[in-house]
């Protein structure tokens, strides 16, 4: 049996003894041993903390709070394992909160369930009753950024300077503009507006510690980004999105382009490589010949 | 001293009729399959002409055998280098056009064409791709000089010879052709096998025999392009190659080849060579005009008792030793020097040996009369029908003096036994002619036997193979008992 209660279900040996492990975990909170809150802060950290605070005001999502005593725990729940049925069937408080979120939506979390929810509301309530929650939020200092941390984000988000935990570079994934080259990845949204999106610098900040989209958050659950690393990296998409314009989707044809003229320049080359190769041996001889 | 034992050929040339039995001997005894229908492991051609696969003997175009680069042997066609660049795309691979596509005819339009004033005819349809085609060429398409202004004027041996010597070549009523069939050479500096980069394909260590391993090819196709001869062939359908094996399963139980077999003009002799291994790269190394009398001394003589001691040492059997004694290809190369190798310039130091032709004029056409020479009965060898020049191109590396002799004892044989049976040649003239060929009367009766007279068993001196000897070294020799018969032990296929 795991012996973490909030295994994610990717985690070894996660997928088949969830529930047990989840049963047991309840159980466990219920009787208030001190390893239990750990767990729920740890998923929490992982899955909720990009978003929200708790008591520290909004970031994208509306702080946690007391949040119990805005809704009642069966909506609460319901809305936490699966939002979008929520917003789909128009439920006015939900469609209040994507209003709020200036039309972001809480993303589905892989492998939520009812039980995983009212833990989790279990620890938000702990954690509103303390004096400070550990998850007030990250203090994001107002100051603008010096060069040399635009310079190291720069180098972070390139993959000129490796993450100190081991995860891939932006580069791999996402574009910004003014990269230079042929720009970055297309698998994954143009970062140039990320900025203006998640409305500055602190929800920025606070979303790259644990990022909790269904691609990003199997990267760097395990190999989050340390607050060396997220603040340069907030300079330089502050950067990008003040230095304006569009997203640089007119590099596609670009790109398009250079793959034909690299294609000629290769068969070119090759042409020259092989001149000398065989080509024909009877056909020059006999020539137009049918004999 | 490295004693080998190599199966060994010799072609006598001015035997060979032209008759093709041995190309449909081995056609139908190992390439009718599908996938081989283009191969012909054997082929006979007429020379003056470009054969099969169109000038093939041009390595200017096809980079195929040897060449000493700074005193270094190296493979024209690749190298260490090479192979990886040229991975997915060897330049220089023959087309299908440069042998031929394969073709048969729609045979049921003879019986089934409805009635007219027609004669029904038999389309040609390709073997490769089943559609109708125009049939533009054939593995003998050139024979006996058709289409000799394109192909026999492009013989790639009649370089060096003059604008005079081409046009009577060619002329009419003194045109002159013979027959040059060719099987692979079992060579014993074989190119393809120095080129394979699978290992596929080796020289089998008791007889010499060059084979591809089915299961090791992986269609390369290095040798295709690496063997000057052009003997190594793909199949398209398997995707493995394949060449001539020398029939080694009717050798290892005592028969003939069946090229060698079936030969109608009884042109062919087999029989075991014994050579030293050591000295190959030395001698594949030499300048050209020093190549043939340096392949002669590889050979070594089966009588003297260093070479038969050093064979014992080497593990060679009792009996092959014993059959290299008797061997016809040992007489024709080493003791009497008439059979020469075909172009080794191309350094892959051939064993199979030509006797180059003497073609004599039998008769002459004076004002309407057809009438015997006999005056001249043997011409000049200088002013041959078939130019010096050529047979030296073809036989002597570039080099006259080795064919010269080669002819010139043929010749004096030939006046030898004229003196003997009919006596329009004097005894003296037959002498003089043998003394100057440095042949002795009991030589000249000798090669006269053996050219003439020869008996099954005089031309192929087979040894016992000993199989059951190299086997047990290899493998269980019980691993296919009981599962006999033609085809693959296992079937193969592209990518296995």
């Amino acid at each position: 049996m795991p012996t973490n209660r909030f295994a994610h279900p990717r985690a070894p040996g996660g997928r088949a003894a969830l529930p047990v492990g989840l049963l047991a975990g309840l159980l466990a909170l219920a009787a208030g041993p001190p390893g239990a809150a750990e767990e729920a802060a740890t998923y929490f950290r992982q899955n909720c903390m990009s978003c929200h605070t708790i008591g520290g005001g909004r970031t994208v999502g509306p702080d946690l709070k007391h949040v119990a005593e805005r809704k009642d725990a069966a909506w609460l729940e319901a809305f936490i394992v699966n939002p979008k049925a929520k917003l789909d069937a128009g439920d006015p408080y939900a469609l209040q909160l994507k209003e709020e979120a200036r039309g972001a939506i809480m993303p589905p979390i892989a492998g939520m369930t009812p039980e995983i929810a009212r833990s989790l509301l279990a620890f938000v309530a702990a954690e509103s009753a303390l004096p400070k929650s550990q998850f007030a939020g990250l203090e994001v200092t107002d100051e603008p950024f010096a060069a040399a941390d635009l310079e190291r984000g720069r180098a972070l988000f390139r993959g000129g300077a490796a993450l100190a935990n081991g995860g891939p570079n932006c580069l791999s994934c996402h574009t910004v503009r003014g990269l230079g080259g042929l720009g970055g990845g297309r698998l994954a949204p143009d970062l140039t507006k990320v900025y203006e999106r998640l409305q500055g610098r602190r929800n920025l900040a606070s979303w790259l510690q644990a990022p909790a989209t269904p691609t990003m958050r199997p990267l760097f659950v395990d190999r989050p980004l340390t607050n060396e690393e997220i603040l340069p990296l907030v300079a330089f998409l502050e950067e990008a999105a003040r230095a304006g314009g569009e997203d640089n989707a007119p590099t596609q044809p670009t790109f398009l382009l250079l793959g034909l003229g690299a294609a000629a320049v290769g068969l070119v080359a090759a042409d020259a490589v092989w001149r000398r190769r065989l080509r024909a041996v009877r056909r020059p001889l006999v020539g137009g010949r049918h004999d | 001293m490295n004693v080998r034992s190599q199966i060994a050929m010799v072609f006598h040339l001015d035997k060979c009729i032209g008759c093709h039995t041995c190309s449909i001997a081995c056609k139908n005894i190992w390439t009718d399959r599908k996938g081989t229908e283009y191969m012909w492991w054997n082929n006979v051609e007429t020379k003056p002409g470009t054969g099969y696969p169109t000038k093939w003997e041009d390595q200017g175009e096809y980079y195929g055998g040897w060449e000493v680069v700074d005193g270094e042997l190296r493979i024209k066609s690749t190298s260490r280098a090479k192979i990886v660049a040229n991975i997915f795309h060897h330049p220089h691979q023959p087309s299908m056009d440069d042998y031929y596509e394969p073709w048969t005819y729609e045979y049921k339009e003879l019986f089934n064409a409805p009635e007219g004033p027609d004669q029904p005819t038999a389309r040609p349809i390709s073997m490769v791709t089943g559609e109708y085609i125009d049939v533009e060429a054939g593995p003998n398409w050139d024979d006996d000089l058709g289409g000799s202004p394109v192909y026999a004027a492009n013989d790639p041996n009649l370089a060096g010879l003059t604008a005079e010597q081409r046009d009577q070549l060619a002329a009419i009523e003194r045109l002159v052709f013979f027959y040059f069939p060719r099987i692979c050479n079992h060579c014993s500096n074989p190119s393809c096998v120095a080129a394979c980069p699978s290992g596929a394909l080796y020289k089998r260590g008791e007889d010499g025999i060059v084979l591809v391993d089915q299961k090791r090819c992986r269609a390369w196709r290095a040798c295709i392009a690496a063997c000057p001869y052009k003997k190594t062939f793909f199949n398209w359908f398997t995707g493995k190659t394949e060449k001539c094996i020398l029939c080694y399963p009717r050798l290892e139980t005592g028969q003939a080849p069946a090229c060698f077999h079936s030969c109608v003009g009884r042109i062919r002799y087999l029989g075991v060579l014994l050579y030293d291994a050591d000295r190959i790269e030395e001698v594949a190394k030499l300048p050209a005009e020093e190549l043939i009398e340096g392949q002669r001394a590889l050979i070594l003589d089966p009588h003297d008792p260093e070479v038969i001691r050093a064979a014992r040492a080497n593990g060679i059997h009792e009996s092959v030793i014993e059959s290299a004694q008797g061997s016809p290809v040992y007489k024709f190369v080493k003791v009497w020097k008439l059979a020469l190798p075909p172009h080794i310039e191309f350094r892959t130091l051939p064993m199979l040996f030509y006797v180059p032709p003497l073609s004599p004029v039998m008769a002459q056409k004076e004002g309407g009369i057809v009438d015997h020479v006999s005056d001249d009965l043997f011409h000049d060898i200088d002013q041959a029908r078939v130019p010096m020049r050529f047979l030296a191109n073809l036989f002597g590396a570039g080099h006259e003096g080795k064919v010269r002799f080669a002819l010139a004892k043929q010749k004096a044989v030939r006046l030898h036994r004229r003196a003997l049976t009919v006596g329009d040649v004097s005894p003296e003239t037959a002498a003089r002619a043998l003394r100057e060929a440095d042949c002795s009367p009991e030589e000249a009766e000798a090669i006269y036997r053996l050219t003439s007279l020869c008996t099954f068993e005089e031309r192929f001196v087979i040894p016992p193979m000993h199989r059951e000897e190299a086997l047990e070294m290899m493998a269980d020799p019980m691993e296919v008992k009981q599962a006999t018969g033609f085809g693959f032990v296992a079937g193969p296929r592209r990518g296995s």
